[in-house]
């Protein structure tokens, strides 16, 4: 029999596949159109704010545009010594066009982010420019050495050549304190100012340890509180949720009046002569400080998850295990313990997401060691507007976080976890 | 995408905004400040003049209104900041450039308004507001009378007075303090200081002798990042002496009577401006505000409030005549100034110009310095 022969019609004649099909996409367009609001959501307000850092971070055509004559001078200095004549007199006529469009403020900004310095340095010439200061007749080199000194300094040339590419990776490598030498390679810098590496490790080893006390804390009172009958854990529900619902502030000053040297705490240990008076712990404005104020904080966020998956486990699966002859270590380690894996997942994501981007607490409570790299991006957000260095800073968090994903989803199984 | 996000960012902020139509927004830093500006000028101003003067805060730094501007989507018409954000904005072409004497009223003796102010403003865009002082308190339970710390030095000395500092969490001031403590003569104004800051090896010297301080068995850091923690650290016990704002000591000793005790011998004079933003919702009217907010009696205002010096010369005539002036009605504001002359006999002005140029290089040092204590 031919495949014509098979084919069934509907009423109207049209083929029943056919039908179907059109029946299935209109279907199927019903379906899109109620997701697209949440598909749009997401684009607007994740998937393209993410993309726009990521432009941000490697965009340096500003610069470009505004030395042209300098940089295409540039390309013929080997940028060891002192540029040449020609790069002066470029660049003294670039600026002197820029200081005609008002826009020289921006130059000596953006070029003051790659040289501490350069801000005066282009002030000064600017001013002498205003006054007509500058002879044109003559050598714009020794007459911008008088201007200012820097101008002499090879440093400085090198970091103007160092911005002529439109696109560059320089923020990012500057976010491991490294930067591009003036022959293209790719060097360290000073030991006394590499300090974004040990911002990154301590950021690491606070959300590391912080998720860790919150896991060893939360798995218990989770547990507690999915076993309990309902009158006690809906008060101990409470207890758990209400610091969620107070200020983080507020719970963070309040950890500074308990655990300071002069806090109730070490009174406490004073009065019942746990310690001398005059050899207090130190409990606040150092890490200690910082694990403690956070663990609080972000217990919740471990609790919660926890709590659902326990709540769905059944007692009577440890009481099997119990009663085929497991001791309840071994129940609780073979039984439950590997069915409260989704909860611990996502306890533990959610936290240490949290707490790698965390700045407020740990500058309030951690002392020396309470500026982490998210208060560096806040640096460069607020005070510096080096916006690009930010980016490129929050990426590499976002890519940090990634991987903690990647790894948890090569060792457990995204599809594990579970929220509630 | 450059205009998707355009668009984006305008429609939050359009959102974002309720009830500013017709009215000057002011961002300030909020608190006991805020409400120092509203009472002292801010209301009188808008009653004057008929417009409605809205205040909101915000925590500082240029982000805000790069971003409004970005978007297309201005809501703020005046902004509160430090000198070097009206620097960088300036450049940025974000504020309004002023003609001083024509845009801002002169003395009631007839002193043009340029020179009012106790100093030249750091840039076209910023006008006078406030003079307030990075200076140091200490802990009366511990150290009075004869055997109290009385000069800049003392606060370093941790052999004749024991106990933890406690220090700003940055480097700003830290730095200048720390060389003036070392022998380095402040100068006129401590022009001298940030010469010597930007010798070779001059931060170097600063660091180590910060460091020196920090790593004392008798002395000690805790770094403090908000104006609230230095009375607070004190009054706790947690250290015995402070650097800090002095309108945050005056409030803890006078307004709530704290033991604690004012040092300005090598203080820091730090200013805050106003900046008019360019193309604000309503430029025309936050003009005419500012000028009159900023004018002798108004600034004289707001010092009935807070322990912060107005800018104005002319403005001490004025307190010196309503004196008592505080609002308690019996306490003389005149020696709590940090331009009381008493109070300026060693001081240094905060150079916005060298923290502009250099803060970020210094910033990365001084982390570094932290994390190795």
């Amino acid at each position: 029999m031919s495949s014509e022969a098979k084919q069934i019609l509907t009423t109207d004649g049209i083929p029943l596949e056919v039908s179907l099909k059109k029946a299935e996409r209109k279907n199927k367009v019903k379906a899109f159109l109620l997701v697209a609001p949440l598909l749009l959501f997401l684009v607007i307000t994740y998937i393209f704010p993410i993309g726009e850092m990521f432009t941000r971070s490697i965009d340096d055509k500003m610069i470009t545009n505004m030395l042209p004559k300098t940089f295409k001078e540039m390309e013929n200095w080997d940028g060891q010594e002192l540029p040449p004549e020609e790069v002066f007199s470029a660049f003294y006529y670039d600026y002197k066009a820029l200081v005609e469009k008002q826009e020289h403020g921006k130059l000596g900004q953006r070029l003051n982010k790659e040289k501490n310095g350069f801000n005066s340095t282009t002030k000064r010439l600017f001013r002498n420019i205003k006054r007509k200061k500058i002879d044109e007749s003559a050598s714009f080199k020794e007459q911008m050495m008088k201007v200012h000194k820097n101008w002499g300094k090879v440093e400085y040339w090198q970091a103007i050549k160092r911005t002529a590419p439109p696109y560059t990776l320089a923020k990012y490598l500057k976010g491991m304190d490294m930067y591009y030498a003036a022959d293209g390679s790719i060097a360290q810098v000073d030991e006394d100012r590499r300090i974004h590496r040990i911002l990154w490790l301590r950021t690491l080893e606070i959300a590391f340890f912080v998720t860790l006390f919150c896991f060893a804390m939360g798995y218990p009172i989770a547990h507690l509180l999915a076993t309990l009958p309902m009158k006690y854990s809906n008060l101990l529900m409470i207890c758990v949720l209400l610091p969620f619902w107070t200020s983080l502030l507020v719970r963070t000053a309040s950890w500074m009046i308990l655990l300071q040297q002069q806090g109730v705490v070490n009174d406490f240990f004073v009065m019942i002569g746990l310690v001398a008076d005059d050899n207090r712990p130190e409990m606040m404005y150092n890490k200690v400080g910082t694990y403690v104020a956070m663990t609080q904080i972000l217990l919740p966020f471990m609790v919660l998850p926890l709590y659902s998956v326990m709540k769905t486990i059944s007692p009577s699966l440890m009481r099997a295990g119990k009663s085929l002859g497991g001791t309840p270590f071994v129940a609780f380690w073979k039984v439950y313990f590997p069915l409260t894996i989704p909860g611990i997942g996502a306890g533990c994501l959610l936290v240490f997401i949290l707490a790698i981007g965390y700045y407020i607490t740990p500058a309030l409570v951690g002392g020396a060691s309470g500026t982490l790299i998210s208060n560096q991006i806040a640096y460069h957000m607020k005070t510096t507007l080096d916006w690009s260095f930010a980016s490129a800073m929050g990426l590499m968090l976002l890519t940090g976080v990634l991987v903690v994903y990647w790894i948890y989803n090569k060792l457990v199984g995204v599809d594990n976890i579970k929220l509630g | 995408m450059k205009k998707l996000s355009k668009l984006l960012l305008a429609l939050s902020f359009a959102l974002s905004i309720t009830s500013s139509a017709f009215a000057v927004t002011v961002a300030s830093w909020g608190g006991a400040y805020t409400e120092s500006q509203k009472l002292g000028y801010g209301d009188p101003t808008a009653k004057a003049l008929g417009v409605e003067i809205n205040w909101v805060d915000y925590s500082g730094g240029l982000s805000e209104i790069k971003a409004q501007k970005e978007a297309g989507a201005i809501t703020w018409d005046i902004i509160d900041l430090f000198a070097f954000d009206t620097i960088n904005g300036c450049d940025e072409g974000l504020f309004v450039k002023f003609d001083f004497d024509k845009d801002f009223p002169a003395a009631p003796d007839g002193t043009p308004a340029s020179e009012d102010f106790f100093t030249d403003m750091p840039s076209e865009c910023a006008v006078g507001n406030i003079l307030y002082s990075w200076n140091y308190a200490y802990d009366t339970r511990k150290f009075s009378g004869s055997k109290a710390p009385k000069t800049i030095k003392d606060f370093f000395n941790t052999k004749k007075f024991p106990g933890k500092r406690a220090i700003y969490t940055s480097a700003l001031t830290n730095l200048e303090i720390a060389l003036a403590a070392d022998g380095v003569k402040l100068g006129d104004g401590g022009t001298r200081v940030y010469r010597k800051l930007l010798e070779d090896g001059g931060i170097d010297r600063a660091l180590a002798k910060i460091k020196k301080l920090c790593t004392d068995p008798n002395g000690g850091c805790v770094f403090w990042s908000a104006g609230a923690q230095p009375p607070e650290l004190l009054v706790a016990g947690e250290v015995v002496m402070a650097t800090g704002w002095n309108g945050r000591f005056f409030n803890a000793e006078v307004g709530e009577g704290a033991p604690i005790k004012q040092v300005w011998d090598g203080q820091g004079l730090d200013y805050e401006y106003f900046a008019l933003v360019k193309g604000g919702p309503d430029e025309a009217n936050a003009k005419k505000a500012l000028a009159m907010m900023t004018n002798t009696e108004m600034l004289a205002g707001s010092a009935k409030y807070i322990a912060y010096a107005p800018w104005r010369k002319s403005s001490l005539d004025v307190i010196t005549a309503g004196e008592p002036w505080y609002k308690d009605g019996k306490t003389e504001m005149m020696p709590q100034m940090p331009t009381a002359p008493a109070n300026t006999k060693n001081y240094f002005l905060v150079d916005p110009f060298f923290w502009a140029d250099y803060g970020t290089e210094i910033g990365e040092k001084w982390e570094a310095f932290k994390a190795g204590l």
